[in-house]
This record gives C-alpha cells, sequence and structure tokens, in this order.
C-alpha cells in the first residue's frame, strides 16, 4: 500500500459513514473502530483506545477521532502523510453531514412540520439509544483489560451520571493509577 | 435575520472566538453567549431552533450549530467560514497530540499513563446511553427498537450501517405521526 492508496481508502470509508453520525456523532465510534483495526488495521485495538482517549481530553468537539484516526492511518507513509490524511478524515466525515445541514438550515421553516420530520425525530431516537448502549460496551471491551480498569470504568460512568465533576479530573486520576501501574493492560 | 448580516470573515472570528472561549467545556453555552448575546446575530429563540436542528441532522452537534448559523446567513460558503473557525484551533492542537502520541507512546511510561485515562475515557462512554435513558423509559416501543438495535450490533455482530437502514425506517413508522391526535404523552 502507498500513502496515496492508504488516502483513498481513509476519504472513502469517512464520505460513507457521514450520513450515519446519528445522535451527535459518537454513535459511529463502534464503527470507526471495526474499521480502522478490523478491516484496514491502520491501528492496534490499543491504539484504538489510546487516540479515543486523547479526543475526549482534548478540548473541541470529540468527533474529532476522525483526524486522529487518518493521522494513525496514514503515520507508516511518513509524518506528512499523516498529518494530510489526518486532515483530509476529518473534511471527509464532515463534509456530507454539512451539505445536509446546510439544506436543513434553510429550509427548515419547510420540514419544520412535515410528518416525516417527525417521525425521523422520534424514530431515530430510540435506535441512537441502542447504538450507544452498544458503543459504550464496546469501547470498554476495546480499552480494558483487566479487572481493575472495568471497575474504574464503572465507577467513572456512574460519577458521569450522578455528579457534575469534570470529566477532565477522572483522566487525570486514572492516568496517576496507570502511571504507577495499578491499572494495567 | 439581523438588520445586516455577518461577513465570512465575521462569520469565522465568532467561531474562532467562541472555541478559544470553550476549551474548559461547555461549547454550547459559549456560542450562545457569543452568537446571541455578544454579537447579536440572532435571538435567542432562533439560537434555541438551530440546536434543535443541529441536535436533529447527522453530525456533530457542535458542529452542525456552526454550520446551522453560517448557512443562515451566507449559505454554503458562511457555513465553510463558521465549520473552519470552530475546528481550527482545536483540530491543530488534536493534531500535535496525535504527532506526540505516534512517536511516544511505545515509551513504557507513557504507555502506562494512557493505560489509566483510556479506562477513565471508557467510562464516559459507556455513560452517554445511560444518560438519554430517561426520556424513553416510559415508552415501551423505544426500548424494545433500543434493546434490538443493541442485540443487532452487539450480539449478532451486524454493521451499523445496514442496522440503521433497516431499524430505521421500521422505527420512523411506528412514530409516524397520526392524524388524528390522542393524547400521546411525552415528547
Amino acid at each position: 500500500m502507498t500513502g496515496f492508496d492508504t488516502w483513498i481508502q481513509v476519504v472513502v470509508t469517512f464520505l460513507r459513514l457521514s450520513l450515519f453520525s446519528l445522535g451527535g456523532g459518537n454513535t459511529l465510534l463502534q464503527e470507526y473502530h471495526h474499521l480502522s483495526v478490523d478491516t484496514f488495521s491502520w491501528i492496534t485495538n490499543s491504539q484504538f483506545a489510546d487516540l479515543y482517549a486523547l479526543a475526549e481530553a482534548a478540548p473541541g468537539p470529540s468527533s474529532m477521532i476522525v483526524g486522529l484516526l487518518g493521522l494513525g492511518a496514514g503515520w507508516p507513509h511518513g509524518v506528512w502523510w499523516g498529518l494530510f490524511t489526518g486532515l483530509s478524515a476529518e473534511v471527509a466525515v464532515l463534509l456530507p453531514s454539512t451539505l445536509l445541514m446546510v439544506f436543513a438550515a434553510i429550509s427548515w421553516s419547510k420540514l419544520k412540520d412535515s410528518p416525516l420530520r417527525i417521525a425521523f425525530e422520534r424514530g431515530l431516537g430510540p435506535i441512537t439509544l441502542g447504538i450507544l448502549f452498544s458503543v459504550g460496551v464496546t469501547v470498554m471491551r476495546v480499552a480494558d483489560q483487566h479487572w481493575l480498569a472495568y471497575l474504574v470504568s464503572v465507577l467513572v460512568c456512574f460519577l458521569m451520571l450522578f455528579t457534575k465533576i469534570s470529566p477532565l479530573y477522572f483522566m487525570v486520576f486514572a492516568g496517576i493509577l496507570g502511571a504507577f501501574g495499578v491499572i494495567q493492560r | 435575520m439581523a438588520a445586516s448580516s455577518p461577513s465570512h470573515r465575521a462569520l469565522f472570528l465568532g467561531m474562532l472566538q467562541v472555541a478559544l472561549s470553550a476549551f474548559g467545556g461547555g461549547l454550547s453555552a459559549w456560542s450562545q453567549r457569543i452568537v446571541v448575546e455578544q454579537r447579536h446575530w440572532m435571538s435567542n429563540e432562533a439560537f434555541i431552533t438551530g440546536l434543535t436542528v443541529a441536535r436533529l441532522f447527522p453530525g456533530p452537534n457542535q458542529i452542525n450549530m456552526a454550520v446551522y448559523i453560517g448557512a443562515l446567513f451566507r449559505g454554503l460558503g458562511g457555513a465553510i467560514a463558521t465549520t473552519a473557525g470552530i475546528l481550527l484551533i482545536p483540530f491543530c492542537l488534536l493534531m500535535l497530540l496525535g504527532y506526540i502520541y505516534f512517536n511516544y507512546h511505545s515509551l513504557p511510561a507513557v504507555d502506562r499513563i494512557l493505560t489509566g485515562i483510556v479506562a477513565a475515557a471508557a467510562g464516559m462512554a459507556l455513560s452517554m446511553g445511560f444518560k438519554i435513558l430517561h426520556e424513553y423509559w416510559r415508552d415501551p416501543i423505544a426500548l424494545f427498537l433500543a434493546a434490538i438495535t443493541f442485540i443487532a450490533l452487539q450480539i449478532a455482530h451486524i454493521q451499523l450501517i445496514p442496522v440503521v437502514l433497516i431499524f430505521g425506517p421500521i422505527a420512523m413508522f411506528l412514530y409516524w405521526p397520526r392524524n388524528i391526535k390522542p393524547s400521546s404523552g411525552e415528547s
């Protein structure tokens, strides 16, 4: 595979997925994992988990993980291929949904009361719910290799739901636990 | 909308300001503050409508919101300006982080710290479903649809695109608004 072949693979992959990012984009995580690790072997399982954590920790929309996946895919062909592929991946995943959103913004007054809009909104909510649960289970299986890691994940999930503490604190604390070898993989 | 529509340049800079202000989080609160209260580009009602549209359509919510704001004033060009504005700095920073990561992740110390951070991040992913579960709690059809979607993806290992293409239309059919509106309860 040349850098260009990988680039084509990345761009086609993310263009194709863009319109399936329901419920804010995180619904695609499981698919990202399947494609970048199992199908195309751009990165390894633990690299995927690392990149997900980086995207969550960094400021800005967490859906930018796509840029990191592209970077990982292009990385073996050199730094510049990596960065170029990363940027292209992000553009590819945003382009179709952006075009649709422009259309939606301009014609919202007509769409607003159409039964299609109402059915779409109400019907796809439960589907999104199912996908998000599946994504959570998949990310946890990819990320955690040790029972203590699972315990940390479940605890963080619990704290996310019942407190308003910024998740950055959980990451820092868990990072310290990892540094001291408490959590291993 | 407003008396004079903001230029492409103003749209880009406005969203750049939103991205910079929101470094600690709370992107949509910051965009409301800057777009509605500081720059008076749109009314609060128009902003809330934008949020609804952004959540409804595919794509990351915050980026969709930026697209909405740009498209409303300047069409596709405006949407490109606002999207570029909101993404430029966070994306460059993330690429820098990624660059550092791919150079140093094989160092044992880095790998150990990441092992911990990853466990916390997985907990965040796990919480996403639970966060919206209460909206569907009293709706058995919704819970059933969510359950078969979960089983299809997680146990039957069907890919996302076929799952959405099969269950999506079924769900839309089940939730198609009826002509006679019964007291169908919560939204």
